[in-house]
């Protein structure tokens, strides 16, 4: 009996999804171990009960809530498919005003029957078994991760960050060359992607689970930054208000 | 070697040209090289430094003209080819046995460009890995690998000449020294003879060749010798430096990555894509990493960035080198080179090593001997010999009654002072009581009011004025002895309703040389405390016992149970009250006496005060009886 | 009869289908946005010129590098900022190589299975082995176009203000035009495939709405042209695209001169029919879709139009880089304050930014009109115009026959930018 698996998701760019879908040397192979049972975005079948749920997108609406607790209850594991779903990711640039500004600014008037709920992550509302970090996640850790859970092998992810892969590429620091990096704060799995394509990191995969903040905040500081620019920093990816500890 | 000469290599004595081995050197062209790499590229695998994305790194040649052999200590180290980050261990099937594969030997491989330091890294890396049973994955790589090394100029970052490692004699199998015609080939091994001699067929072999100068130098360096580290670290456990680190470390595990010698390795298993196997691989870990040391449930014995930081450097400084009598540490600079908090292995140890010399040597040879200058208050005159200076010190002082300080006059000499005086909270002033006897307290007496006096101290150890506290006090004084006991005498009138009783019993050769007068009069007209004379020499019209000081125990009512006794006054008296005492009731615990001595240093050290294994200096000169009871020099001579 | 087709599959993002009809004529059709709307315009604003084009292609992870590309371009309007030849070509073959993934995507994952009777490609994987191992194919060769220029498919890395963060290798091109050539029998039988489809016969005449190329089938333009007249420049879409709410439905609908328009590949193709590659205009003559073609089913093989043209024009930008060579070139400094409107052709059709700069290099206010928000309307009222021929065709064929013609669109309300979401509980 193959493990039926399905695909959701809620309010997200649905990137998650489509790196997945991506994944055009492996989806032959991968389609012959599992049964996928729902994926909205390439099938109109509606399954049942699954043994995993990858879920995309952040929760913004009481029927967003309806709809992932229904999921969850019939999802032998949940797992959170990106940093939407995991973090708020980037939705959570909005969450410094109120939904009736956010109407205001981007509509110009206030619409009365607007039912519009700051967008938070999965595990606001359900239990999440476990999660695949990163905006957009990575093709071939959502593959281990997959292969993790089809031999019931709990996946983990690596507790240490985004440093460690950049120096085994032997990339330069952004540092030196004055750009500012999340790197040192970020978790790996991402074989410090963004860095080797020339740019820097900005910390879409969430912060290691005891980020050493204290010493970082000191070499920023080192480097200029006041305490807002860090903030503004780590607002894209990192400033969700209820990221995990 | 001056660095003005040429090195020198002299062929061995008698060892025939033709036969040339390990050692031997030949004269290589950049079109040499050029060909040997092109030759060897069909055997081997050929690795070396060439520049990619904009900066070096050690990586496949296939073009010799990329082969660059100056590069700088920047690039990374070739531990990743002899050591790979991802090395399989064994294939397996899911569910099933191990796999039987075919042994894949290991790639041929030459790697250009190993800088001495990386080179020594390889014998740290062989010293680690070999021990034991020999980690065969290792074993192959090296055995299958050439070595060829390179000469290279030191960064910012490089410490190699402190360590020595700037520079090999061994462990390549050819080594490449830039010289004014090409290069210079040293042969280092068989392999590497033959190498030359099969590609390079037409080469010449230098019987004295001229190197130029090697005139390396570092901006970084480890400043005392290796050998000394591993003790010095041994010491520094605790030592608040690997907080200090550790609060600014990142935990990023840079420095281990980068290090050509760590090699600490995680092992998992990697499954194939269609889930029926896969493989165990290694990689690489670091000690800087949260689940390096995290066991099942959860618990970590180094669980911060300062107890791994402190891991490092013992690992690297102290365990490996108590070990293999070989550091660890090769000096390539790399984890301070790239560590974004700025954490710099030279600076730590030399500043741990600095800060133990500083423990063991003072920064000024003499200090402790040099008295400080006090001032002096007030000289009065107690007696036709003595006269009691009240001193202003630069530095407050603490002590227990019964302390003394070291008295001078330069040009004259030292000598120990009881103070007389109680300590107080403020502690800058205390009493002295200088008898006329030689030519120091000559020279003291001389002093008046406002001038300067050379003072070091307190020393010694004085009445454990606590354990007096709740009980009566017998004070016992003869002659200068009462200086002592006015010390504590004064304490305890300080604080007077913390005591029981308290009788001073004061016997002096006459009425005229009895010390403290005022006070003597003071005390025994008073309600403070019972204060009783005797004098040997009799004619004043004081109501004073005539006759030596025992005449005054004859009707002392005392309950000794729950008193103490202080006993202050030449060896004879002891000799004579101590029975007394005893016969009271008192006990070997009860009775303190004040041994004084002619301490010289007051550190402990000169040894004029050493009385049978004990220096009072240092444990007394107040002792409980029990402590020196067994000491034939303390009161029977 | 009452038809609510909750979650509209294979499409990107959350849409529901309503629709009430009574003996015989259609009472009530909306389509509902139910995705919640993200508030991107309100994100941008205070962000630093280096951080938009990052944040506005998380905007949507189908067109991601449309909307960083657009985003960067309006950035350097805004910031007076003039890109090199090299950047302008490289930034061509990343457009092109996102619009033929979105497109073999949409052809092939989301529309075909309607035409095969299937409910997604997963059961074709079996049946229909080649066709999905030659879709795999193409999709992963236009990825291979994103990833060698971009840095990946999803959300770009290199791209950035004033050109790129890192150059693709000489090799690599070699590599992908070597695919490129190689993919053109695949793509022959492709054009089999669709060619042999039978496209439900529905035609409904509207205004399409594109840019106008100068010399080139259209990606970045400063001409906006309709079949109705429109004629402008890029900078003035504000004046000509209306945008308004309606009282059926949530969404903000927009219109140029008529009620509704269309944008995306058929709108495109029309408009630029002249600018096709030889080897496209062949296509489309075998697919049967011209500049008078007016079937929305047809999408699909204006797309695969596209797609070949998209090929085609891909290998001739690789031959221009690697002609010219690539040379890492100085990032310019850009001068704000400023304002800039950029329009680029995104797969599913015209992609618009606008940012006002503070001198600081921050955003104080931002403008993104998405394709899919100008094709709502004129999704709705071809489904209008629909469902009376259809209403006697019973419920199943009736909403499988919408359904079918709204995918078509491709539409992606995943780019909710601003749409509008109701609680329909």
């Amino acid at each position: 009996m193959k493990p039926k698996v399905g695909f959701f998701d809620f309010t997200g760019c649905e990137g998650c999804q489509l790196t997945v879908l991506n994944l055009e040397r492996e989806l032959l192979d991968l389609v012959e171990l599992m049964e996928i049972v729902e994926f909205r975005e390439i099938s109109s079948d509606q399954g049942e009960a699954l043994d995993i749920a990858f879920v995309e997108g952040s929760i913004c609406s009481s029927a967003e809530i309806r709809r992932l607790k229904a999921i969850r209850a019939r999802s032998r594991q949940l797992f959170a498919l990106g940093a939407c779903a995991d973090t708020t990711g980037i939705n959570a640039l909005c969450t410094d005003r109120t939904s009736e500004q956010l109407v205001g600014e981007v509509y110009g008037t206030a619409v009365g029957h607007l039912r519009y709920r700051h967008p938070r992550p999965l595990e606001a509302f359900v239990k999440v078994d476990g999660r695949v970090p990163g905006c957009p996640i990575d093709g071939r850790e959502f593959l281990a991760i997959l292969q993790s859970l089809l031999i019931d092998r709990m996946p983990e992810l690596p507790t240490y960050a985004v440093c460690a892969e950049c120096k085994l590429l032997e990339l330069p620091c952004t540092f030196e060359r004055g750009v500012v990096c999340l790197g040192p704060l970020t978790r790996a799995g991402c074989d410090a992607h963004c860095i080797a394509e020339g740019d820097r990191c900005r910390g879409c995969r969430g912060q290691v689970d005891a980020p050493r903040s204290g010493p970082y905040y000191r070499i920023l500081e080192e480097h200029g930054l006041s305490e807002e620019d860090i903030l503004n920093e780590l607002r894209i990816f990192n400033l969700s208000g209820e990221k995990r500890g | 070697m001056d660095k003005n000469e040429a090195l020198q290599i002299q062929p061995r004595p008698g060892q025939p040209e033709k036969q040339a081995g390990p050692g031997a050197w030949y004269l290589l062209s950049r079109g040499d090289i050029d060909r040997l790499v092109r030759s060897l590229s069909v055997a081997y695998e050929v690795v070396g430094a060439r520049m990619k994305d904009g900066r070096y790194t050690l990586d496949r040649i296939s073009d010799p003209a990329e082969l660059e052999l100056e590069f700088p200590p920047r690039v990374h180290s070739p531990k990743k080819f002899l050591f790979p980050n991802w090395e399989k261990l064994f294939r397996f099937r899911l569910g099933g046995k191990v796999m039987l594969e075919a042994e894949k030997a290991a790639v041929p491989r030459v790697i250009f460009g190993m800088h001495p330091c990386d080179l020594h890294a390889v014998q740290v890396l062989d010293d680690c890995l070999f021990e034991g049973e020999a980690d065969s994955t290792y074993q192959a790589k090296r055995q299958a690998t050439v070595l060829i090394g390179v000469d290279c100029e030191p960064d910012a970052f490089c410490f190699c000449t402190s360590l020595g490692t700037d520079k090999i004699d061994s462990g390549f199998d050819l080594f490449l020294h830039r010289s004014n015609d090409g290069y210079l080939a040293r042969v280092g091994s068989a392999r590497g003879l033959r190498l030359l001699r099969r590609y390079l067929p037409e080469i010449r072999e230098v019987d004295n060749p001229q190197l130029p100068p090697a005139g390396k130098s570092c901006q970084r360096s480890i400043r005392f010798p290796m050998e000394s580290l591993a003790p010095v670290l041994g010491e520094v456990y605790d030592h608040a430096i690997w907080q200090e680190i550790g609060e600014r470390c990142l935990g990023c595990g840079s420095c281990n990555l980068l290090c050509p010698t760590c090699y600490c390795f995680n092992v998992q298993d990697r499954l194939d894509l269609n889930l029926q196997g896969g493989e165990r691989v290694r990689t690489w870990d670091s000690c800087q990493f949260d689940q390096f040391t995290r066991v099942s449930g959860g618990s970590d014995f180094r669980p911060d960035q300062t107890d791994r930081q402190r891991h490092r450097f013992f690992r690297k400084y102290k365990y490996l080198w108590e070990k293999h009598q070989r550091t660890a540490c090769v000096g390539c600079g790399r984890c301070a080179r790239e560590c974004l908090a700025g954490i710099d292995n030279t600076e730590v140890l030399n500043s741990l090593f600095a800060e133990q010399v500083a423990a063991e040597q003072s920064p000024s040879p003499g200090l402790e001997y040099q008295p400080q200058m006090a001032e002096l208050l007030s000289v009065d005159s107690l007696t036709g010999r003595e006269k009691l200076f009240r001193l202003r010190l630069p530095e407050p002082v603490s002590f227990r009654p019964g302390a003394f300080m070291q008295v001078s006059v330069f040009g004259v000499g030292e000598a120990p002072l009881t103070i007389a005086s109680a300590p107080d909270a403020d502690g800058h002033e205390i009493e002295l009581v200088v008898r006329s006897k030689g030519s120091l307290t000559r020279a003291l007496h001389r002093l008046k009011a406002g001038d300067a006096i050379g003072v070091r101290g307190p020393f010694g150890n004085g009445f454990p004025v606590e354990e007096f506290v709740g009980r009566d006090v017998l004070l016992v004084a003869g002659g200068i002895g009462l200086v002592t006991l006015r010390s504590l005498l004064l304490t305890i009138l300080a604080r007077r309703g913390e005591f029981g009783r308290v009788m001073l019993l004061y016997g002096s050769h006459s009425i005229d040389q009895a010390l403290f007068r005022d006070d003597l009069k003071r005390w025994h007209l008073g309600d403070q405390l019972d204060c009783r004379f005797a004098v040997q020499h009799f004619g004043s019209q004081w109501g004073v016992t005539g006759g030596d000081i025992t005449h005054l125990f004859r009707d002392l009512d005392i309950v000794p149970a729950r008193a103490v006794a202080a006993v202050s006054g030449p060896a004879v008296m002891y000799r004579n009250v101590n029975p007394l005492l005893f016969g009271l009731g008192f006990t070997t615990e009860t009775i303190y006496l004040n041994l004084e001595r002619h301490m010289k240093c007051g550190l402990g050290k000169c040894g004029r005060c050493q009385i049978n294994d004990i220096t009072v200096c240092q444990c007394g000169p107040i002792f409980p009886y029990s402590q020196v009871q067994h000491l034939r020099e303390a009161i029977e001579r | 009869m009452k038809i609510a087709v909750q979650h509209l599959a294979r499409i990107e993002g959350h849409a529901n289908l309503v629709i009430d009809s009574a003996r015989g004529t259609l009472r009530e059709l909306r389509l509902e946005i139910v995705e919640s709307p993200r508030f991107f315009e309100a994100m941008l604003k205070g962000k630093h010129y280096t951080e938009v084009a990052p944040i506005a292609a998380r905007i949507c992870g189908i067109c991601s590098n449309s909307h960083t590309l657009v985003s960067l371009c309006a950035t350097e309007q805004a910031l007076g900022i003039e890109v090199s030849e090299q950047t302008r070509i490289l930034r061509l073959l990343l457009a092109h190589g996102e619009i033929l993934q979105s497109h073999l995507l949409q052809l092939f994952f989301l529309a075909i299975p309607d035409y095969y009777g299937v409910s997604s490609i997963l059961p074709l994987v079996r049946s229909e082995r080649a066709l999905v191992g030659h879709a795999l194919q193409l999709k992963k060769l236009a990825n291979d176009i994103c990833r060698i220029v971009g840095g990946r498919p999803v959300h770009p890395v290199t791209p950035t203000v004033g050109g790129f963060l890192r150059l693709p290798e000489a090799a690599e091109l070699q590599g992908l035009r070597r695919d490129l050539v190689a993919a053109l029998p695949d793509l022959e039988a492709s054009v089999d495939i669709f060619a042999a489809l039978d496209y439900p016969d529905f035609e409904r005449e509207t205004e399409y709405f594109s840019l106008r190329g100068d010399g080139d089938y259209p990606i970045f333009g400063r001409r906006l042209v309709s079949s109705a007249g429109v004629d402008c420049a890029v900078a003035d879409y504000q004046q000509v695209i209306e945008e308004y709410l309606v009282p059926h439905s949530n969404a903000k609908f927009a219109r140029l001169s008529g009620e509704s328009f269309m944008v995306g590949a058929l709108a495109r193709l029309r408009n630029n029919f002249d600018h096709l590659s030889p080897m496209a205009t062949q296509v489309a003559a075998a697919l049967e879709v011209g500049p008078t073609t007016c079937n929305p089913y047809r999408i699909l093989a204006a797309r695969l139009v596209e797609v070949v043209h998209g090929v085609e024009r891909a290998i001739h930008l690789i031959d221009d880089l690697l002609l010219a060579g690539l040379a890492p070139e100085e990032l310019p400094t850009p001068k704000g304050p400023g304002w800039g409107a950029a329009a680029i052709e995104a797969p599913r059709g015209l992609l618009f930014h606008a940012y006002r700069y503070a001198a600081d290099g921050r955003i104080e206010q931002a403008d993104c009109v998405i394709p899919t928000a100008q094709n709502l309307a004129n999704i709705e009222a071809d489904l209008r115009a629909l469902v009376p021929q259809l209403l006697s065709s019973g419920r199943e064929e009736l909403t499988r026959q919408c359904e079918k013609l709204i995918r078509a669109y491709d539409p992606c309300v995943s780019c909710s930018t601003h749409l509008l979401t109701v609680d329909f509980a």
